[in-house]
């Protein structure tokens, strides 16, 4: 019955609550670090912040000296360590700071004289108000934002209450014995003991009470732990399946390499997070995960051989590596085990169940190769269609089946759930997340942190691909730069160089390309998350279903 | 089961209860029961003496409708440490009346005669036989009354010993020791109204396993969906097969904290899906109790480590209620008579509730 997995979003511990110091050096710092924490690891708390404070420009002051800005860009909020000039501009020193944070606080206390200033017109006032008020109820349950503002709370000699939220019933005449809530605190080995973790209910305080049903409701997800946890849970399988058997070092090793890298997880999550919305068990859908993952290690393969990229995940392609002939037979036996992962949900899943699985598989793989097969099309013809449907249609298939589309339905039928109205619904929802994260992919290749993304720089400009960014690029440059850029991507690979590459890449900038197709991504994650909150009511508020809401935001903030 | 019939929230037909009704009309407990909602439990719990499995069951007699036959369920169900849990569906093979110390009150008896607690899966497994004897004093009984005609009344006893045969269907079948719990419940409630409750026990065994354990502890919060002052706590401590200390309700502070993983809790009987099961509230992962009485003080803190939701169907509609069975470890300090003591043992505790919270239609 348990596999004695841990379960995700679980087991691991966020930095700086255990060994690791934190340093905060100031209080735009914490304010800075605690909306970056949010936007890694919580973005739909950072969305629905980013939404009440619209686009009101945010001047901070603060009580030892420094200053910041806060504005909300692409359904995320974005600080800056200076001051700017705004419409609204608050003053908080340290009491009023902490007393944001700290919900044990009453607003007549938080609103102390001197302590806390703000000016701007009322309805841009109240606007910052329910920014503020969002951040603070949300953002204050997760361990690592916790973690930053006991740091702060430390570094100004605070002493750091441990507190289990209100003024609690009168402890009456108990004389030594400790209080239920004094059990509970010791109950967690190594559970933080910081200013508002308040886990600690009462059901009962001896004239009042309420159910044990009612205490806990869905919360907001650390996405960033999810994703790791769920991400290992896969790569265990995979290389648990990937048998021990000769030839090593021209096959198994190989098919090894890839899944071995890392990655993001975000498949995993979806598959093991949508299993568990639809009320399944997590470890279900461990396996069609894990399945998942090798399909998509076994094109990323193929892929870059079509593509001719050099890098992945940070090391060189498994082809640079180990030359074609042997990267195409390790893809080959990649889907071969993963076709054979599938099959083996049989004794976990039952039959029906690994049907409709496999249904869906098929699926998805005849989507992603038509996808791939589209693009190539393009490139092949020397052909940059002109209109962004064109792009979308091509990314749906080529990514957004298997990268969110597939994942999703494959843990709703891993948790039972097979009907074709639900899962198309779901499907809709999470095809516009696709949408939003292949454009994301294509800016970060481009722009993102070469550490961070993995791939070489302007790998998709040397490689010809067609981006939203270039698509754009193509509409708002001139006949002739066209006719120029044309022939600079019709020529072969190996006649492309970096600096070119960078020439059209500054091009792209001073058009605006790569700014409108982050708009387009957050106009889909917001469609995604619109279609998340008006069509997905059939499934119940859960933690699964919160962690489903999360990825949503992910997508377009993500920094890998 | 009964199901979709209107609610009767009106007392009995032809019944004038007056303002409330806190127990069953006429001769107690040999009263027919008046209605779908009025029902008869007799409840069973047990951990082996070595700690790696656990039983509970429930034998529920429930009333008719339109003056049919009253409708009767069983529901056994196994737990073994290392693989977890196996159910009946809610019809378990019960071959003749089983043994409660209620129905033959006495004094407890230990000779070793034929099993008098038998309750079979009809696929085979989950089975036991075995026979049970009891070696504590019952608790004084328990009432709860809430929504004018709904009520509650129990009466529990901790240190019931079971010895027999034991086939959970997961490992062998085999010859074992238990102790455990028994209570009988008899009451009229509808689920939604009946809000939720923690009942629990623990026995620490004493160095005979034909005797009373060394300690054993009874508690129970109700809390039904009226106002607070309806809700009812208790917590009952045993030494050697004697009640010796009561704390009330007035006296009592009962906490959770934390989530116990939703991977640890196994929804049963396998039927359940069927029954259109919504999710619930997650089980808290630590219960903690803390009284008083004068000088005298107990505290208790339960570990959940696995637990079962119990799918029961409803009376009143087609949406299913749920009761979870938690196994656990509980650590009780207590001071008495001005000497500590604090022991642990394995322990089970049920959370039931929520009925009224959560439907599909709700949600949708």
């Amino acid at each position: 019955m348990h596999s004695g997995r841990l379960r995700y979003g679980a087991p691991l511990r966020p930095a700086g609550l255990e060994g690791e110091a934190i340093s905060i050096e100031s209080a735009a710092d914490l304010l800075a670090r605690t909306v970056e924490a949010l936007v890694r690891r919580a973005p739909s708390i950072a969305a629905d912040a980013a939404r009440e404070l619209g686009s009101i420009m945010l001047a901070l002051h603060f009580g030892d000296g420094t200053h910041a800005t806060l504005q909300a860009r692409h359904n995320s909020l974005m600080v800056t360590r200076a001051l700017a000039q705004g419409p609204v501009e608050c003053f908080f020193d340290d009491r009023s700071l902490l007393s944001l944070y700290d919900l044990e606080r009453r607003p007549s206390q938080i609103l102390e004289q001197g302590a806390f200033d703000v000016r701007g017109t009322a309805e841009q006032v109240l606007a910052v108000w329910r920014t503020f008020q969002l951040l603070a109820q949300r953002a204050a349950g997760l361990r690592s934002v916790q973690a930053l503002w006991l740091a702060y709370r430390r570094s100004l000699g605070l002493d750091v209450a441990v507190g289990t939220g209100g003024s609690g019933p009168d402890p009456g005449p108990l004389g030594e014995v400790p209080d239920a809530a004094g059990l509970l605190r010791g109950t967690e080995p190594g559970a933080a003991r910081s200013a508002s973790v308040a886990t600690t209910r009462v059901l009962w305080d001896r004239r009042a009470g309420e159910g044990w049903w009612t205490l806990e409701g869905p919360r907001d997800a650390d996405l960033f732990d999810i994703m790791e946890t769920c991400r290992r849970l896969a790569a265990d399988e995979i290389l648990t399946r990937i048998p021990q058997r000769h030839p090593v070092d021209s096959l198994y090793r190989l098919m090894r390499e890839y899944p071995a890298r890392g990655g993001k997880g975000l498949r995993p999550t979806l598959c093991i997070a949508t299993c568990g919305a639809f009320g399944g068990h997590s470890e279900d859908a461990v396996r069609i995960a894990a399945a998942v993952e090798m399909f998509h290690n076994a094109f990323l393969i193929h892929d870059d051989i079509e593509d001719e990229s050099l890098n992945r995940r940070g090391k060189g392609c498994l082809h640079m590596e180990h030359g074609i002939p042997l990267a195409v037979n390790a893809g080959d036996g990649l889907n071969l085990l993963a076709v054979e992962t599938v099959l083996s949900n049989i004794d976990r899943l039952g039959l029906a169940r690994t049907l409709a699985l496999i249904d869906e598989i098929i699926r998805m793989c005849r989507e992603s190769i038509e996808g791939q097969a589209i693009e190539l099309g393009w490139i092949r013809r020397r052909h940059i269609p002109r209109r962004d449907a064109d792009y979308i249609h091509m990314v749906t298939k080529k990514t957004g089946w298997y990268t969110c589309r597939s994942p999703c339905r494959l843990g709703a039928i891993a948790a039972g759930h097979t009907r074709p109205r639900e899962l198309d619904l779901l499907g809709n929802v999470f095809g516009q997340v696709g949408i939003a994260f292949q454009i994301q992919d294509d800016i970060l290749n481009l722009v993102g942190e070469e550490d961070l993304y993995g791939k070489e720089p302007l790998g998709d400009l040397l490689e010809g691909k067609r981006t939203l960014m270039l698509i754009h690029l193509m509409r708002s440059v001139s006949r002739r730069e066209c006719r120029a850029l044309l022939g600079w991507l019709g020529r072969p690979r190996s006649e492309r160089t970096l600096a070119e590459s960078r020439h059209v890449l500054r091009r792209m900038e001073r058009s605006g390309s790569i700014e409108y197709a982050r708009a387009v991504a957050a106009r889909h994650a917001a469609r995604g998350a619109r279609l998340f909150e008006e069509t997905l009511g059939f499934i119940p508020q859960s933690e699964d279903k919160a962690i489903l809401g999360q990825v949503i935001h992910y997508v377009n903030t993500r920094l890998l | 089961m009964t199901s979709g019939s209107a609610r009767p929230d009106a007392a009995p037909p032809g019944l004038d209860v007056g303002p409330f009704l806190t127990g069953p009309p006429g001769p107690f407990p040999r009263v027919p029961l008046s209605d779908v909602l009025e029902r008869r439990w007799l409840h069973y719990a047990f951990i082996t003496t070595d700690e790696q499995q656990a039983l509970i069951a429930n034998l529920a007699t429930l009333g008719a409708e339109d003056g049919g036959e009253p409708i009767r369920t069983t529901v056994l169900l196994a737990y073994h440490r290392e693989h977890g849990w196996a159910c009946s569906q809610w019809h378990a093979y019960l071959p003749r009346e089983p043994w409660t110390s209620f129905r033959s009150p006495g004094p407890p008896t230990t000779f070793p005669r034929r099993p008098d607690f038998e309750l079979q899966s009809l696929a085979g497994t989950p089975a036991v036989a075995l026979h049970l004897t009891s070696t504590s004093t019952p608790a004084p009984a328990g009432v709860s009354h809430f929504h004018r005609t709904h009520w509650k009344r129990w009466q529990a006893q901790p240190g019931v010993l079971a010895a027999g045969r034991w086939d959970d269907g997961m490992v062998p079948a085999r010859e074992t020791v238990a102790v455990g719990y028994h209570e009988r419940v008899h009451g009229r409630w509808a689920w939604p109204e009946m809000g939720g409750w923690v009942f629990g026990f623990c026995n620490q065994l004493g160095d005979r396993l034909d005797g009373p354990p060394s300690w054993a502890v009874v508690f129970a919060l109700l809390q039904p969906m009226d106002e607070a002052r309806d809700h009812t706590a208790m917590v009952m401590v045993w030494r050697r097969g004697r009640m010796v200390f009561f704390v009330p309700r007035r006296a009592l502070r009962v906490s959770v904290a934390g989530q116990l993983a939703r991977d640890r809790v196994v929804t049963t009987p396998s039927l359940a899906p069927l029954l259109g099961t919504f999710a619930t509230a997650p089980i808290p992962a630590v219960l903690c109790i803390d009284g008083y009485q004068g000088g005298d003080w107990i505290q208790l803190r339960f570990r959940c480590r696995d637990a079962a939701r119990l799918v029961v169907p409803s009376e009143t509609s087609l949406q299913p209620f749920s009761v979870h069975e938690v196994i656990g470890d509980m650590e009780v300090r207590l001071r008495m008579n001005g000497s500590s003591q604090l022991f642990a043992s394995p322990g089970i505790v049920e959370f039931a509730g929520g009925a009224a919270e959560r439907s599909w239609s709700a949600l949708r």
